[in-house]
Formats: C-alpha cells, sequence, structure tokens
C-alpha cells in the first residue's frame, strides 16, 4: 500500500483519465495569480482531460471548466493522486 | 425623481462568459469600439433608450478577476472604481457557475450597485443544472436575472432592472458578506478602522480598499496616498502586510484566493443543484475530433487553408470589381466633372492619380478584410480559436510564441494586412507586437506577380523553383527572426503565461458576426485608410515635381530614386530603375511591376479617354453587372474553397503578354542579380497599408522597427546571395 508521501507528484506527471488533488502552488508572479483566478487553488480536484497533439501542452478540468497549461507550468502545480476507485477489495 | 443625465452601465464578466453578446443584445446597431485612451486594448460603448431615458452601456474587458496586474483588469477594475457606474451588470456564465463567481466576489467588495446576470442559462438547463435565483438574490444582496443572450432571453428584463437600479441604488448595494481567514481578517478591519478616519476616500468603501492594500494593489495605494493623512495609514498597511508574510510566508495571495474561492463554495452549494455525474456533452464530442491525437493537426491545417482560399479567393472578384470601378466610372466622371470646371492639368492629376487612386488602394483591401474579419470572428466565437492555439502551441513555442500567433502567420501569406489585425487574438502585448513583425516575411499574394514576371524573363523552366524558393526563404528567414527576437528583444515573450480557457462550443449570432466584420473594417478605413492615402499622396507629389516633368528620371522621384541606387550596387542592381520601382513598390508590391514598366519601355499612360464619351446609362449598368458577376465568381470560390483539391468551376489562365518587359529586364538583369532583387522584394516592407497596420496595432514606434528591420535582412540578404554567387562564379 502507497503511503500519502509517495502519490504527491507534479501535476505534469498525471496522465490523461487520471485526477489529483491540488496541495500546493510552487509557481510565481503571473503565472501563479492566473492560476488562482482559472480556480487552481489547494484542495481542489483537477482531472487531466487529454493532451495536444504535439505532447503539449495539456488539457485539465477544473470546477467543470476546461483549461490548457503547458507541462512546464504544471510542473510547478503539486498534487495529491486521486486512486480511480481501485479499491475493490474492500 | 427626474434624472437630466443618462445612465451608465458597466458591463463586467469572463472572457467567453458571453459578455460581448449580452452587449449586442442590449445596445443593437448603437455602439462603436475604439481603444481604451493610451491603451491597445479594445473599447466598445453602446447606448439604447428604456422608457424615455438613455442608457450608455461601457463593455469592459473580459477579465477573470479584479487586480492592477494585465492592463485589461487594470482598466476594469479603475472604470468601476473610478468612474462610479450608476450599475454594474456583472455576466456569468451559468454553465460555469464556480470559476465565474470568482469574478463576482471581487466585484461584490467594490460595493458598487450591481446585477447578476446567469447567462447561457440554457445551456446549464440542459446539463441538468438547477440555481435557486430567489435564494441567490437574497444572498449576495442584489438583483440576480438570469438570460439566453443569444436568443434575446432575459434582455428587456434586464433593462428593466437598470433602470430600477439606476433610479433606486440602494436595491442593488451587496451585503459584505465575504470574510477572510482570521489574521488577514484582523489586518483587513483593523485598516478598514483606520481608513474610516480618512477625510477624502472619494467615495471608495473603506474595506475594499483595506483588502486591495493587503494585496499589495498600486491602485488602492494612489487613492489613498491622496489622502491629506495617508502616510500613517500606509505605514500601518507595511506593518500588517509584513506580519501577515511571517505567518503565510508568500502565501498571502494564496489565502486571499481561499477565502473567496471559500465564499464562492459556500454560495454555490446553497444555489446549485448538478447531477453527480455530469452528462458528456455535444462540445466534448466535438473535441474528440477536433484535438485528436491525430486528426487535430490535419484537420487544423484544412481549416485554415479553408480559411485562406476564402480570404484570398472569395474576396477577390470584389477587389477587381472595386478596381474597374474606381479606374473605370469614377475616374472618367471625375475627369468629366474637373473638365467641365476648367480645372487646370496638375489638379486634375492631383485628383485622379493622386487622391482616387489612393482611395482605390485602400477599399481595395475591403473584401479580403471583412472575409478575414468574418471567419476570425467566426472561429472565435465558436469557441474553435482556443483550440486551434491548444493544437498549434508547441510547434510555436520554438519561436518563444504561443499556439495563437499561429493563424496570423498563415494568413500574411494571403496579405500582411488582415494578418496584422488577426494578431488581436494574442493576448500579451509583447507576443502579439512579435508576431506582428515577422508576419512582413511571409510573402503576401502581391508579391507573386513580381516573381512570376522575373522568372519568366530570367529563370525559364526553373521559374516554378525560384518562386517556391522564395516562399521559403521567407518563412525560414520569419523563423529565424523569431527565434532571436524572442530571444534578445521580448525577453518577456519566452517566460510569458499560456494558460488557456477552452470553452464550450457554442453558435456564434449572425449579428455578433456582423458588427465585428463591420466596426473592424470601418475602423481599418478610417485609420489606417488615412495613412495609406498620405502616402499615395506623397508619392504623386514626388513623381510630378518639378511640375511638368517628361522623363521620370527627372523628376524629385528619379532624383530620390538615384540617390538611393548606390546603396543597392553590393546586391548587384543598383541602378535607379530598379531603386525607383523599390520605392514606389512600397504602396502596393505589385506596383514594383507597373513602375518598371513604365520607366523600362516607357508604356505611355492609357487614361482619360474623351470625358463627353462617357455614357451614364452604360456605366451604371456595367457596374451593377459587374457587381452581379463578382458575387457569382465569389460563390463559386466559395464552393471552391470548401472542395480542396477539386476546382469545381475550371477556369483558363489568361496569359499575359510580357514580351516587351521581359527583354527589358534580360537587358537589366542577370539570373544573379535578378535573385538577389527578388530576396529584396521578398523581404523588404511589404507596403504602406501593412505599415499603417502594424501603426494602428503597435504604435508608430514598432511600425517603424518593422520597416528598420525589414530593410536591413532584406538587403544583407540580397547582398549575401549576389556576392556569394558572384564568388561561386554564377553571376
Amino acid at each position: 500500500m502507497a503511503t500519502l508521501e509517495n502519490k504527491r507528484l507534479p501535476l505534469s506527471q498525471l496522465a490523461p483519465g487520471q485526477e489529483g488533488v491540488i496541495v500546493a502552488i510552487r509557481s510565481h508572479g503571473p503565472l501563479r495569480r492566473r492560476l488562482l483566478e482559472m480556480g487552481l487553488v489547494r484542495g481542489e480536484p483537477i482531472f487531466v482531460e487529454r493532451v495536444a497533439p504535439l505532447g503539449d501542452p495539456v488539457e485539465y478540468v477544473v470546477k467543470g471548466s476546461h483549461l490548457s497549461l503547458r507541462r512546464r507550468d504544471a510542473a510547478d502545480i503539486i498534487v495529491e493522486l486521486n486512486e480511480p476507485e481501485a479499491a475493490h477489495d474492500a | 425623481m427626474t434624472r437630466s443625465r443618462p445612465i451608465r452601465v458597466a458591463l463586467a464578466g469572463n472572457p467567453n462568459a458571453g459578455k460581448s453578446t449580452v452587449f449586442n443584445a442590449l445596445t443593437g446597431a448603437h455602439q462603436h469600439v475604439g481603444n481604451w485612451p493610451g491603451k491597445t486594448v479594445e473599447k466598445k460603448e453602446g447606448f439604447f433608450t428604456h422608457r424615455g431615458l438613455k442608457v450608455e452601456v461601457v463593455d469592459l474587458p473580459g477579465t477573470y478577476s479584479l487586480s492592477a496586474y494585465s492592463p485589461e483588469e487594470r482598466i476594469a477594475q479603475a472604470f468601476i472604481t473610478e468612474e462610479h457606474p450608476d450599475v454594474v451588470v456583472n455576466v456569468v456564465d451559468a454553465s460555469n457557475l464556480e470559476r465565474n463567481l470568482y469574478l463576482t466576489a471581487q466585484l461584490l467588495e467594490i460595493g458598487a450597485p450591481m446585477i447578476i446576470v446567469l447567462n447561457v442559462f440554457d445551456v446549464a438547463e440542459q446539463l441538468g443544472y438547477r440555481i435557486d435565483i430567489e435564494r441567490f438574490a437574497r444572498l449576495v444582496g442584489v438583483p440576480v436575472l438570469k438570460a439566453v443572450a443569444s436568443k434575446g432571453v432575459g434582455i428587456d428584463a434586464l433593462r428593466e432592472a437598470i433602470f430600477q437600479i439606476a433610479e433606486t441604488p440602494e436595491s442593488a448595494i451587496p451585503a459584505p458578506t465575504l470574510h477572510y481567514d482570521h489574521e488577514i481578517e484582523r489586518a483587513v478591519r483593523q485598516l478598514t478602522d483606520a481608513l474610516a478616519d480618512l477625510p477624502d476616500l472619494q467615495g471608495y468603501r473603506p474595506r475594499w480598499l483595506a483588502v486591495k492594500l493587503i494585496e499589495g494593489d498600486a491602485q488602492a495605494r494612489r487613492v489613498v496616498s491622496q489622502s491629506p493623512q495617508a502616510a500613517a495609514v500606509l505605514a500601518l498597511a507595511d506593518r500588517l502586510l509584513d506580519k501577515l508574510h511571517r505567518v503565510y510566508g508568500e502565501d498571502v495571495d494564496i489565502a486571499l484566493a481561499d477565502a473567496r474561492y471559500g465564499f464562492v463554495r459556500g454560495l454555490t452549494r446553497q444555489v446549485l443543484t448538478r447531477p453527480q455525474q455530469p452528462p458528456r456533452t455535444f462540445s466534448d464530442r466535438i473535441d474528440q475530433i477536433v484535438t485528436h491525437r491525430w486528426l487535430g493537426i490535419p484537420l487544423f491545417l484544412f481549416l485554415m487553408y479553408v480559411v485562406f482560399n476564402l480570404v484570398q479567393n472569395v474576396a477577390a472578384p470584389f477587389m477587381d470589381w472595386i478596381d474597374a470601378l474606381i479606374s473605370g466610372p469614377v475616374t472618367g466622371w471625375t475627369l468629366v466633372g474637373l473638365h467641365a470646371l476648367h480645372a487646370p492639368g496638375w489638379l486634375v492629376s492631383l485628383v485622379v492619380d493622386g487622391a482616387i487612386a489612393g482611395v482605390g488602394s485602400v477599399l481595395v483591401f475591403v473584401p479580403s478584410l471583412m472575409v478575414m474579419f468574418f471567419a476570425l470572428a467566426f472561429m472565435e466565437d465558436s469557441g474553435y480559436l482556443a483550440r486551434a492555439a491548444f493544437v498549434m502551441d508547441k510547434a510555436m513555442a520554438f519561436l518563444g510564441l504561443n499556439g495563437r500567433a499561429f493563424i496570423p502567420m498563415i494568413l500574411g501569406f494571403g496579405c500582411n494586412v488582415p494578418a496584422v489585425y488577426a494578431t488581436r487574438t494574442i493576448e500579451h502585448r509583447s507576443a502579439r507586437i512579435l508576431t506582428g513583425l515577422l508576419i512582413p516575411f511571409m510573402s503576401c499574394s502581391a508579391r507573386l506577380p513580381v516573381y512570376v514576371v522575373f522568372g519568366m524573363a530570367l529563370f525559364g523552366s526553373r521559374a516554378g523553383l525560384v518562386v517556391w524558393g522564395l516562399y521559403v526563404v521567407g518563412v525560414v528567414v520569419a523563423a529565424l527572426a523569431g527565434w532571436a527576437l524572442a530571444r534578445w528583444a521580448f525577453p518577456d515573450v519566452r517566460k510569458s503565461v499560456f494558460v488557456l480557457e477552452l470553452p464550450r462550443y457554442r453558435w456564434p449570432t449572425p449579428r455578433g458576426l456582423w458588427l465585428h466584420t463591420w466596426e473592424h473594417t470601418e475602423e481599418f478605413v478610417r485609420k489606417a485608410g488615412t495613412v495609406i492615402l498620405g502616402i499615395a499622396l506623397l508619392l504623386w507629389l514626388l513623381l510630378n515635381m518639378p511640375w511638368g516633368v517628361q522623363n521620370p528620371a527627372d523628376s524629385y522621384f528619379g532624383k530620390v530614386s538615384q540617390a538611393v541606387a548606390p546603396l543597392f550596387r553590393p546586391a548587384g542592381f543598383g541602378t535607379w530603375q530598379a531603386a525607383g520601382s523599390l520605392i514606389s513598390g512600397f504602396v502596393a508590391k505589385e506596383v514594383v511591376i507597373s513602375t518598371m514598366s513604365q520607366i523600362y519601355i516607357g508604356e505611355e499612360e492609357a487614361r482619360q479617354p474623351t470625358p463627353a464619351s462617357r455614357d451614364p446609362w452604360a456605366d451604371a449598368r456595367d457596374t451593377l453587372v459587374g457587381l452581379g458577376q463578382a458575387s457569382l465568381d465569389a460563390g463559386k470560390a466559395f464552393l471552391d474553397a470548401l472542395t480542396p483539391g477539386i476546382s469545381l468551376f475550371p477556369h483558363a489562365e489568361d496569359t499575359s503578354n510580357q514580351t516587351a518587359l521581359s527583354r527589358a529586364l534580360r537587358g537589366a538583369f542577370t539570373p544573379l542579380s535578378a535573385l538577389a532583387f527578388l530576396v529584396y522584394v521578398l523581404l523588404y516592407t511589404p507596403c504602406v497599408a501593412t505599415v499603417a497596420a502594424q501603426a494602428q496595432e503597435y504604435g508608430w514606434r514598432w511600425a517603424v522597427v518593422s520597416v528598420g528591420l525589414g530593410l536591413s535582412v532584406a538587403w544583407a540578404l540580397a547582398t549575401g546571395v549576389f556576392q556569394i554567387g558572384r564568388l561561386l562564379g554564377v553571376g
């Protein structure tokens, strides 16, 4: 069983179909402000919708709205992975 | 109570919330587009009359929040807090409530009389959302209305609500319900108390100023510092802020945002019920194709091909029609009129060769600009433009630009003028300017005739290769220049943020499309048109002074050309004829060829049919028939554009007879110097219309930089081609 510690990772490492909960935003300056106003705040779930044809940027869903972030920028957002109901053994 | 002055309304809301649709529905045709003073941000104003009272509406820039960071946000915030509109109408996308209400939370804090409009309510209902409007209004203390602005639903109610609130503003002052984190709230209250004692706050709510001071907002600081006892309060603010930084570290802004979203979450929990699992919408299904791994890019390129064809081919018949109208009946009848007035020869020439020709060169851009603005508005309003940027972003990231820069660059192949205007869709000013500086290197269609004439005269069977090579050179130069400029001149472009909202797809409203197309075209004629006309008149003056010159070589134009010519000697075409045709090419690139025919083979100007010979009926008939034919041709071109590769209406290429000019060119150029000349034509300033468009969009300083960049890059490469060619012994 993975510990909580293990499940913390940069948003950029999530694959399409995965969902995480934002735990920290390490971006600075205008990007940080833009992320906040687009609804990327701590405790918010964020879902990876798809990757652009050329591999970057990536489309995410936050608060029901779709937005695109470059991988470089998503790397500064730390999320906790939400396991997609894998706990069938319960 | 009777009012003497009109009601003033400000529309505020997120981008993509349908703010423009509400604006259009409210004001109809009574609107005007301009710029905010000293800014390149578009300002839309309009009015309507309700119960005999004039209501003025200002459409504020779409923003996700209110702060003093981006020009758009500064404008929106300053307008509401400094201009004190009677009513602030906050347009909210009801299908995306939570994100949109973040701005609403900030607007409520300002404390201005406000109405919340829940727009695209129909989509929210389709998604299964249920919103308790009455409860919503009670909780925020301001009227809340639902609307579907694209169908005109709820607009009358909005008009009435605006009217009511302007009469009794007290009924729409929001209740202060947003509370911050413990430490921040304490600091805000301490500051609010201190601010409340200041004598002159110009109508600002002390609490709003306190929050803004904590946020480090420059506008709030400026307002406070104008008060006589400001120093003590500002010192207190700094002390409190220091303390907060010790508690929260860097995250004071996050704590503020958290509190606002906390408020929004609490609000939505009480007014919104939505299904557990949001249904897959039509929009999602479109995106599965449009942004698909393999289909995304081919689909984008196909759509660009269609748009490009529309701009090129659908506009072309109308451009020819305008051209024929101006050079035919308009010129003819002016000559008749001037003749009747016994106007002197110089005046006739000034009016006909200067003014009318100048107006013609402005109007000739109108059809392609209208098509381009229409296509762009369609892509933007439907939501596709954001997807195009998403799909192409990585390709443009190399240049330090983002995906939004791709479309203007492609349009540049058709005509640089609409391409420059298309950079408006790029969010950041530096990125917009950088793109605008690169567009002139994209070989526009006006350069093609020059390539073709030279190609046929000097390159024979290899002409096609030369033309193709020139296009490639243009793209390579643009890429290299973009890379270098982003690296050294626009370092902030590389760092600029690219967070892009992918809004839900929707059908653009015909009225919105038409208004967008018409207003921007009109703006071009008004602003850029004046500049183009001025340059055309200047060129006329140079060509005809001193008055009565017969040989162009003796005119001021000839003198200037002779003075400039030596500069081109290293590039292999240092003759005054070549220099002169390049100078006149400033008006439009294809003019290079007509100037060359005039000065190399002394082509007689075949104009001035005897005035008496004009038949008004024939002119009127020809003009109307011409317009009909143009519409027909445009229709065919439209269908052709939608079926690429298959021409539904094949037409014979007209083979123009250029033999005299060809012979002259073979005498004046070697293949090597011709190649250098073509490279120069490709890269130097495209035309005065492009420069005027750049000046309108980015300011004169950047237009001048672009001209300088074009001239120097063109000279360097043309010289390089000629000198290297000579070393290799090709010349």
